[in-house]
This record gives structure tokens, sequence and C-alpha cells, in this order.
């Protein structure tokens, strides 16, 4: 551990993360226990229940969801507008993907942490994996996959809180309410990933702990974000 | 005993005077162009001279034991009361997507112009707590319309059930098993839809549903897969992480 640690993420991305961490799965974990007609909800009856039970009723439930969610909104809008420059690289940085380097990363990767380079060598591709920059491109594509979303689920949850004060016509606020679901549905699946690489992985651990001291050492930035090192080594 | 609350009707004694569509309306306040119940009558064929009839028909929200409605909300909003059977509105869960208002085959729900949730018959159960009876049932000049909880042996509808023979209005194909109940028989009774759930309902349970199971299985099985991997590679760890875990 006698490496040179690295500068990673300053504070306020440490801070956006976990509280957009925090609300996500408070709002998925609500958001759940709002659709209580258990021929929909997709694990049964017993979660809304729980979750009606937790919060007292199903009105309060869907009113911490309403406001939790639209607190959520409001703090990134604040912050991305704060952090404009710094916002719009994070934007550019995770939909800029190397269509071919990108892509032999997502399927050896893929092959080599759920079968192993065993596996990978009998497939006839070789255990060299593709150097990544800041982000790589399994991470791209849950950043891209939460940016879109959080977007839809804005806009779609906007529209059924307002569906009872002024729209007249019903028709969006259910059409938003199945696209509101069906984002959140396939954020969690991502986030399962996600979850799993920070606080399970083995190989992830110096990413996990930089999102609390911003700092990773220098053979964890060599070996997983080479290109990424390759721009920042020479800096002081 | 859990009451079940229903109505039967004898439609041959209605004259068609529209009171309990004006007391209800009364009742609940109900904005102008919408009603909660009604009386449908059958079209008068004049070719039968001076035997040409119409037949009335009162009626209103079924309480159907298998309510599509119920059926088509997502969030309970629209719950069947275990207690009482009646079918409520809890307005403060609503979010006024509408769905409820379409998969009703016989139209018994509008959708509140001002409120923007459905509004729909529940017996008048604020005057049912105050041991009154629904503002319809009261008010109905010929008595067509006779109210009370079918569980109950000694009750008028329980009476009227047991005697007499009674029929339903029903929706084809799906039968949503209605609490209405029409002495001998009834006319018109061809006039509920079929239910028929949103497209965007349809989405959610056809397609939405499946496709979220699928992702996060998926994801699920990946993640199982990389864990149990690195429970069993362990041994090849390399020094840097070793010491890391110290």
């Amino acid at each position: 551990m006698s490496s040179k640690m690295i500068h990673r993420h300053d504070k306020g991305a440490i801070f956006i993360h976990w509280f957009n961490a925090f609300c996500w799965i408070f709002l998925t974990l609500t958001g759940l226990g709002l659709i209580s007609n258990e021929h929909i909800n997709p694990v049964g009856a017993w979660w809304p229940n729980l979750m009606r039970t937790i919060f007292g009723s199903g009105e309060t439930l869907l009113t911490f969801h309403i406001y939790v969610g639209l607190t959520w909104a409001a703090v990134i809008l604040v912050y991305i507008l704060i952090r404009f420059r710094d916002s719009l690289g994070f934007l550019k940085e995770v939909f800029t993907l190397s269509p071919a380097r990108d892509a032999a990363w997502m399927i050896k990767k893929n092959v080599q942490l759920t079968l192993g380079n065993n596996a990978l060598k009998k497939m006839g591709m070789t255990t060299d994996i593709p150097p990544q920059g800041f982000y790589n491109a399994g991470q791209k594509v849950f950043a891209q996959l939460t940016v879109l979303a959080g977007l839809i689920m804005v806009i779609t949850g906007i529209i059924m809180y307002i569906s009872t004060i002024i729209l007249n016509n019903p028709t969006p606020v259910a059409w938003s309410r199945t696209i509101h679901y069906l984002m959140a549905g396939i954020a969690f699946a991502g986030l399962l990933v996600h979850i799993y690489m920070a606080a399970i992985s083995r190989d992830e651990r110096p990413a996990f702990k930089s999102m609390f001291s911003g700092l990773v050492p220098e053979d964890y930035a060599k070996h997983h974000h080479e290109l990424w090192y390759e721009e920042v080594k020479n800096k002081p | 005993m859990k009451k079940k609350y229903c109505m039967v009707i004898d439609s041959s004694v209605c004259i068609d005077c529209k009171a309990c569509m004006v007391s209800c309306k009364v009742q609940h306040n109900i904005p102008r162009g919408y009603w909660r119940n009604w009386i449908k009558h059958t079209e008068p064929d004049f070719s039968m001279g001076k035997y040409t009839f119409v037949h009335f028909q009162p009626g209103g929200c079924m309480q159907c034991d298998e309510p599509s409605c119920v059926y088509a909300c997502p969030s309970g909003a629209t719950y069947k009361d275990e207690e009482t059977g009646i079918i409520h509105v809890n307005e403060d869960l609503c979010i006024g997507c509408g769905n409820c208002v379409t998969a009703c085959p016989y139209g018994a729900r509008y959708r509140h112009p001002v409120k923007r949730v459905p509004d729909k018959c529940d017996f008048c159960s604020d005057r049912l707590n105050m041991g009154l009876l629904p503002a319809c049932v009261d008010t109905c000049p010929t008595k067509a319309r006779t109210f009370g909880d079918m569980n109950d042996p000694d009750s008028d509808v329980a009476r009227l059930l047991r005697d007499r023979e009674t029929v339903r209005v029903v929706s084809r194909p799906v039968d949503t098993k209605p609490n209405m109940f029409y002495l001998a028989e009834t006319m018109p009774a061809d006039w509920p839809g079929s239910v028929e759930y949103p497209a965007a309902h349809q989405a959610m349970t056809g397609f939405v549903n499946p496709l979220v199971k699928i992702a996060v299985g998926l994801s699920g099985l990946g993640v199982a897969a990389m864990f149990l991997k690195q429970l069993f590679t362990s041994d090849e760890t390399s020094d840097h992480e070793k010491k890391e875990e110290v």
C-alpha cells in the first residue's frame, strides 16, 4: 500500500454521489411500495403492505415519494447549474463511446467477471482487456442509463404529480406511470451491478474507498483506468 | 360478520321520474353533466300500436365481486372494502390516471372535472354511517330500489334474493360479478360494454413488467456469478489486494 495516491473525486462530486444514492434507493423502495395492485407489483402484495405499515398509510408513503423525488431533482438541478462546466464534462465523458474498444471491453469483462479467464480463452478470445479512460465502458453505460432514466423519471413524475391539479386528460398520466416504472426497473437492474462492484467486489474496493476519500492508489488507476492515468500521471 | 351491501331493484315499477338521479346529484354535489346513477330504458317499438311500451331500468355502480376497476388501479386508490363490499376511491392516493374509468364496463365512473379523480356511487357511505338509507333508495316514490346487507338473513334484500327470482345485467365476455339484482327480469340487458383496460395499463402488465423482471433477473444472475467466482478464486488474489484486506 505504499503506492502514491491520485486525486479522482472532489468533495462536491462525493456529496452528490451519496445524495443521489440515498435518494435513488429511497425512491426505488417507496415507489415499489406504491404499486399496491398485487397483479402488477413484481414482488407481490407483501412489499406495499410493509411500506404502508412503516409509513403509516399509503397517502403518507405517496407524499414522501413525491417530495423526496422533487427535492432530489431540485438538488441535482442546482448542482448542475453551480458546476455547469464540470457537469457538461461529465456528460461528454460518459456519452463518448469508442465502439471497438468499449464493445470489446463489455464482452470480455463480462465473461471474465462471471465465468473467468479460462472461459474467455475457450471462447477464442485473449485475456487482455482494452485500456479504459476515467470511466470504463460498463460505468459509462450505467451512467448513461441513470442520466436518461433520471431525466425521464423527473418528467413523468411531474406529470403524475400535477395530474390531479391541472391535467384534464388522464392518458399522459397513465403512460407516465408505465414509463416511470419501466425506467426505475431498468435502472434498478443496473444498480444491482453498481452496488455489487462497490460494496462486494474485491477488485473494485479502491474505487469504493475513493467515494469517501476522493483518492485512488496509483497502481489501481494504472490497472483499471489506464487512459485516464496516462493523462493525469504527470499533473501535480 | 362481514356485511355485503347490495341493491335489489324491481325495474317493473320504475316510472322514470329520475328522483333517484336528482337526489344523488344533490347529496353528493355532482358537477353539471355528470351522474353517479342512471335510469336506462328500452326503445319503444311503435309498430306494436296500443301495446307499445317502454321498460325503465334504474342502476348505478354494481359494487362487483370481480371489479375490473380495482384490477385496473395500480396504486390501490380504488379498492373494495372487505367489511362492506362497497368499492371506494381514496382520492389522496389517486393520481388521476383514468384506468378505472375505462375499465368499468357499466360506465359507472367518471373523472371529476374539478377534483380530477374518479367519482362513483359508494351506496352513500356517509349516510349509511348515520343510519340512513342511500339517497336514491330513500327518495324513490315507487320503492323500486331495495338496499341492504345480503349477508344478514333478516334483511329485505336477503329475503327478496331468497324468495324471488333475480337476474343481473352483466358484461360480456368477462362477468365482473355485479351485486345489483333485478327482480324477475329487466330490460335493456345488452348495454354493458366489454372489460377494456387502457393501452398504458396493458403495456404495463403485458410488456413492461416482464421486461423489468428479465432485466433485474439477468442482472441479479450476473452479480451472483461474479460473487461466486470471487468466493472460489480467493487464492488468486494479488499481494496488493491481500495486504489491503488486512
